[in-house]
């Protein structure tokens, strides 16, 4: 029975080749779509689970707070202290590690040097993480402090082999380690990655602050892992009067699990309050959305046919077929075309995923010999068939025999009409919310990208100083002016973008509160920062290298005047931490953090031995080409040791909206493919309606009507369909996007001809697609159409 | 074999009733081979319709096979088509999408008959009405009398008690039509299989053994 079926169903397809076209173009393309936003929502939502004891892992995290005790900020830094007073006062803790923030350092073979993510951390990293050894092992690793672990490709990329146990590298152009093992690659989606790893012993040697073991330097992280069954509340109930004892309650530290802080990672008063997960969610809708959209066309090209099955489902009836046996072949008659669409979706991942992962900056794989992703591939196949196929089963198997062969069924359509019409209003309306979304996701991202920086971000390059460049600096600055490639060089701590070295320790004149609550962002600049970023200066004048006085003097953003509310603030005398400054010049705030919020008040300080960021301007007149060989041979020259890794200042500020470039990729993407498939359905509808009416339509024109009025008769239904659709999406969308945009400080707003664009675009292509097929109807010889019968 | 007492079938319209049938009373026996006639409009696809279970009634008492089944569920209506009756149709109404032999197959299958007995009944079937050359063809493929030698193959394969044929050479040109009421005559003859069908030709009706005269919902004679 069931061969039969098969066969059945694969014959109707071959028959009716255009509404088999049409349903699997679009279910290829929905499940394609589907499937590509599950991969990347797996990725994500796998994201550092790939652990055994992933779920007993946690992040300790950390809450400022501000003199009224309300917490400002929580973000994942910790001291150095932490870990092994954890590890100690509290029973369910099995193990704890501290590591560093993973940091781009030089490591060599010799003369092949490259700089990659170097992490240091205590050995007991390796009972939280399933590291797969190649060779070495946990309990051997680290037990030389000058020993080094590196990943497979790390190990390939330095001597072109993984069997590298034994053989000495250099680290930062300092120091000798040896390999002391070779791990796997650690999955792209896990947080705390690097590319070699070094133990904390030598940590401790290298860099005085993860020496000292105290209470003031946030710069560590800690992980630590729980015994089976304990309980992360109770130990998080424990952890406030625990450190009370050793710095008086100023910091407050909570677990957070390691597993969860990449999509819930945005915290507020010390709670998570969402994060990447929203976006998530986004993309589970959309992927269901578009899915939806294509079984409603599959559903709707099913019903539109259905008089003609009707004739069918009535003789089997009288030849003894029982309603469940006419479900079971128009099910599998919907599950074989899942099948032949899947089969064809995932050629079409295949084709995009690597311009996908492209496009996100991402590293996803098909994993085809997983099990999972064939019980996710079949379930989908299953339950699209079941979707798709649920409504002709169970209403083109209700007829009975008599109105089924005698081909009754208009009659008691009704039903069926007003449900396609409901189907096919819904699946514009999501393709109108789509449509709008996108248009106002793309019109945020150029708001943001058009907000004015407030430096001159243009032919600016900016190169870390690191190895020689921190000692030559000025005869490297001396050859790069020379050499005339650049008109203006200077370096500061941070690069011109960063994330902020904030500071509550400041006091000036005036101040009416006893202590500063307000976060600055303090920068540490040599000379000609504010010649060489383009910094406009509202009062007062950059650092000269003529006064030495300037060493105690400052520039300070007009938003930190505002803060301060200084009438004159140019000679003003303020305090940053323990030293005294005179504010020298006022500067016009500019975006260094991300662009979509407001940033706090700045400083920028003198320090002309501070290494940090060469920023160079390159020389407008000669092209861009030249003059960055000619920085790259200089560097080579002066830094031979490390790599040249020159960037544009306005590449940086353009990653910066990875998030919202994703999200824009994405829904231009899927937003484009609904509008496809809703209109690929409407042209079926549209077709299978001519071809019931061709009759009718012949006689109306026999007795004179136009082709216009042919048209119009033929289009009405479906233009108002869709109108009634606009109807709906519209305000819906117009809702849903001003949440979206409420998240941003700085936001664009959704204005009418957005709303306008939307509308036109999708009516226009609606006519479009429904005006073709009016236009051969209304065309054809009447005598054609009469023919027949 | 059947038994109708008192069948009446009618639509109300606006109070009105809208007669098709009226007091129809007949017992039709095993064997017997029983021509419908009259004009358009008199009833005879409704009759034949009723004695197929495929409408109700308004009133009266249909017995079939000695059981009352005036009112009958499904899934007994059902088991009924599947062992005691076989349908032929005016318009062929094959499958189209299966070839002649799976049309033929199909009551087998759903009368859950095994394999290997299917096989040999559907190859039966193809020799005794001479279509084993067309057993791949699609019905679109073959004549009107083709056809119509296939759906009464169908009709037939499940050795049904009684066929209930509505105007089964209706579509078809007299030679062909001419075939196929032999072919009745011979299933009524041989195999005593009971045969109830509508036609509007004398000649047709001649061949059962008798006729049952409907006008404006009444048996006339």
């Amino acid at each position: 029975m069931f061969k039969l079926n098969l066969k059945i169903a694969l014959r109707n397809l071959w028959r009716h080749k255009t509404s088999s076209f049409i349903n699997i173009t679009g279910l290829a393309i929905g499940l394609s779509a589907c499937l590509m936003l599950m991969f990347y929502v797996s990725y994500e939502w796998n994201f550092d689970k790939q652990a055994k004891d992933s779920d007993r892992v946690y992040q300790m995290m950390t809450n400022i707070t501000d003199n009224a005790g309300a917490i400002t900020f929580t973000f994942n830094g910790t001291t150095t202290a932490l870990g092994s007073v954890l590890k100690q006062a509290i029973p369910e803790i099995e193990i704890a590690s501290r590591l560093s923030y993973g940091r781009i350092n030089l490591i060599a073979n010799g003369q092949n040097s490259f700089k990659k993510t170097a992490c240091f951390a205590e050995p007991t990293l390796f009972s939280m993480y399933d590291y797969h050894f190649i060779s070495g092992s946990p309990a051997t690793a680290m037990a030389n402090p000058r020993s080094v672990v590196l990943t497979e490709t790390m190990a390939k990329t330095l001597f072109g082999t993984a069997d590298v146990t034994g053989k000495s590298v250099r680290y930062d152009d300092k120091e000798d380690l040896t390999v002391a093992a070779v791990i796997k690659d650690l999955p792209e989606n896990s947080s705390n990655r690097f590319d070699f790893l070094m133990p904390w012993s030598l940590y401790t040697i290298l860099d005085p602050g993860a020496r000292e073991v105290g209470w003031s330097d946030f710069s560590y992280l800690t992980l630590v892992k729980l015994r089976k069954g304990a309980s992360a509340e109770a130990v998080n109930s424990k952890l406030g009067p625990l450190l009370k004892r050793y710095n008086n309650g100023d910091q407050q530290h909570f677990m957070y699990p390691l597993s969860r802080l990449h999509l819930y990672g945005t915290f507020e008063q010390g709670k998570s309050v969402g994060g990447a997960i929203e976006q998530i969610r986004l993309f589970v809708i959309l992927a269901v959305g578009i899915l939806l959209i294509a079984c409603i066309n599959f559903m709707n090209m099913a019903t539109a046919k259905s008089e003609r099955r009707a004739k069918e489902v009535g003789v089997k009836k009288t030849i003894g077929a029982n309603r469940l046996s006419l479900i079971m072949q128009f099910l599998t008659e919907s599950v074989v075309l899942a099948a032949i669409s899947v089969v064809i979706a995932i050629a079409l991942i295949e084709l995009c995923f690597p311009m996908f992962n492209n496009l996100l900056s991402i590293k996803m794989d098909i994993g085809y010999f997983g099990f999972e992703i064939w019980a996710v591939i079949i379930g989908l196949v299953m339950l699209t068939g079941l979707i798709a196929g649920s409504y002709p089963a169970f209403y083109l198997s209700s007829f009975d025999p008599i109105s089924g062969m005698k081909k009754k069924t208009r009659s008691r359509g009704f039903f069926s009409v007003s449900l396609r019409q409901v189907l096919v209003t819904g699946q514009f309306c999501f393709t109108v919310m789509l449509f709008i979304s996108t248009i106002v996701i793309y019109k945020q991202i150029q708001f943001i990208k058009n907000r004015p920086i407030g430096a001159d971000i243009n032919a600016l390059v900016e190169l870390p100083q690191d190895g020689s460049l921190k000692d030559k600096y000025e005869v490297f600055k001396t050859m790069l002016l020379r050499s005339g490639a650049v008109t203006s060089v200077t370096h500061s701590s941070v690069t011109l973008s960063h994330h902020g070295s904030n500071f509550m320790g400041i006091t000036w004149p005036g101040m009416t509160k006893p202590a500063n609550d307000v976060m600055f962002n303090q920068v540490l600049a040599g000379y000609d920062y504010i010649k060489t970023t383009g910094i406009k200066m509202r009062n007062g004048r950059d650092f000269s290298e003529k006064l030495a006085s300037d060493s105690a003097s400052l520039l300070v953003s007009a938003s930190a005047v505002k803060v301060m509310g200084l009438k004159n603030p140019v000679g003003t005398s303020v305090k940053v931490f323990d030293n005294q400054f005179t504010i020298i010049g006022v500067f016009d705030d500019y975006i260094w953090d991300a662009p979509n919020k407001s940033n706090n008040p700045m400083v920028i300080r003198l320090d002309d031995g501070v290494p940090g960021t060469i920023v160079m301007k390159l020389n407008a007149d000669r092209s861009f080409q030249a003059s960055i060989e000619t920085i790259n041979s200089i560097t080579k020259q002066i830094n031979p040791a490390y790599p040249v890794e020159l960037k544009f200042v306005s590449s940086v500020y353009a990653d910066m909206q990875h998030g919202e470039k994703i999200l824009g990729i994405l829904s231009n993407l899927f937003g484009g493919l609904a509008i496809f498939i809703s209109c690929l359905g409407l042209f079926g509808l549209v077709t299978y309606s001519a071809e019931q009416r061709t009759k009718e339509f012949g006689i109306r024109k026999v007795l004179g009507a136009s082709v216009f009025g042919i048209m119009r008769m033929l289009s009405i239904s479906f233009i108002k369909m869709i109108l009634v659709s606009i109807c709906i999406a519209v305000p819906t969308a117009w809702m849903l996007m001003n949440k979206w945009l409420g998240k941003y400080e700085f936001h664009t707003s959704i204005s009418w001809w957005v709303i306008g664009i939307a509308i036109a675009g999708t009516l226009l292509t609606a006519i479009l697609t429904v005006g073709v097929q009016a236009y051969k109807t209304a065309t054809s010889n009447p005598v054609d159409s009469l023919k027949y019968e | 074999m059947i038994k109708l007492e008192n069948i009446e079938k009618y639509y109300a319209n606006k109070g009105l009733k809208n007669y098709i049938l009226r007091h129809v009373t007949t017992t039709i026996n095993a064997g017997e081979f029983v021509s419908i006639m009259g004009p358009s409009g008199a009833g005879k696809s409704t009759l034949l319709n009723i004695i197929g279970m495929l409408e109700e009634p308004t009133y009266g008492l249909y017995e079939f096979m000695g059981e009352n089944i005036t009112q009958l569920n499904e899934r007994k209506r059902i088991e009924l088509y599947r062992n005691h009756i076989g349908f032929v149709f005016q318009a062929y109404h094959l499958i189209d999408e299966m070839t002649v032999a799976e049309n033929i197959e199909a009551p087998l299958l759903y009368k859950k008959v095994g394999s290997a007995e299917r096989k040999s009944r559907v190859a039966d079937m193809l020799d005794r009405f001479n279509i084993v050359g067309k057993k791949d063809l699609f019905p679109n493929q073959l004549s009107g009398g083709q056809q119509q030698l296939v759906g009464i193959a169908r009709a037939v394969v499940a050795q049904p008690a009684i066929i209930l044929a509505d105007e089964p050479t209706g579509n078809l040109q007299s030679a062909q039509a001419l075939q196929i009421m032999e072919l009745f005559q011979t299933l009524n003859k041989t195999e005593n299989m009971t045969i109830i069908q509508v036609t509007h030709s004398e000649a047709n009706a001649a061949y059962g053994s008798r006729i049952l005269n409907l006008q404006d919902g009444l048996i006339i004679k």
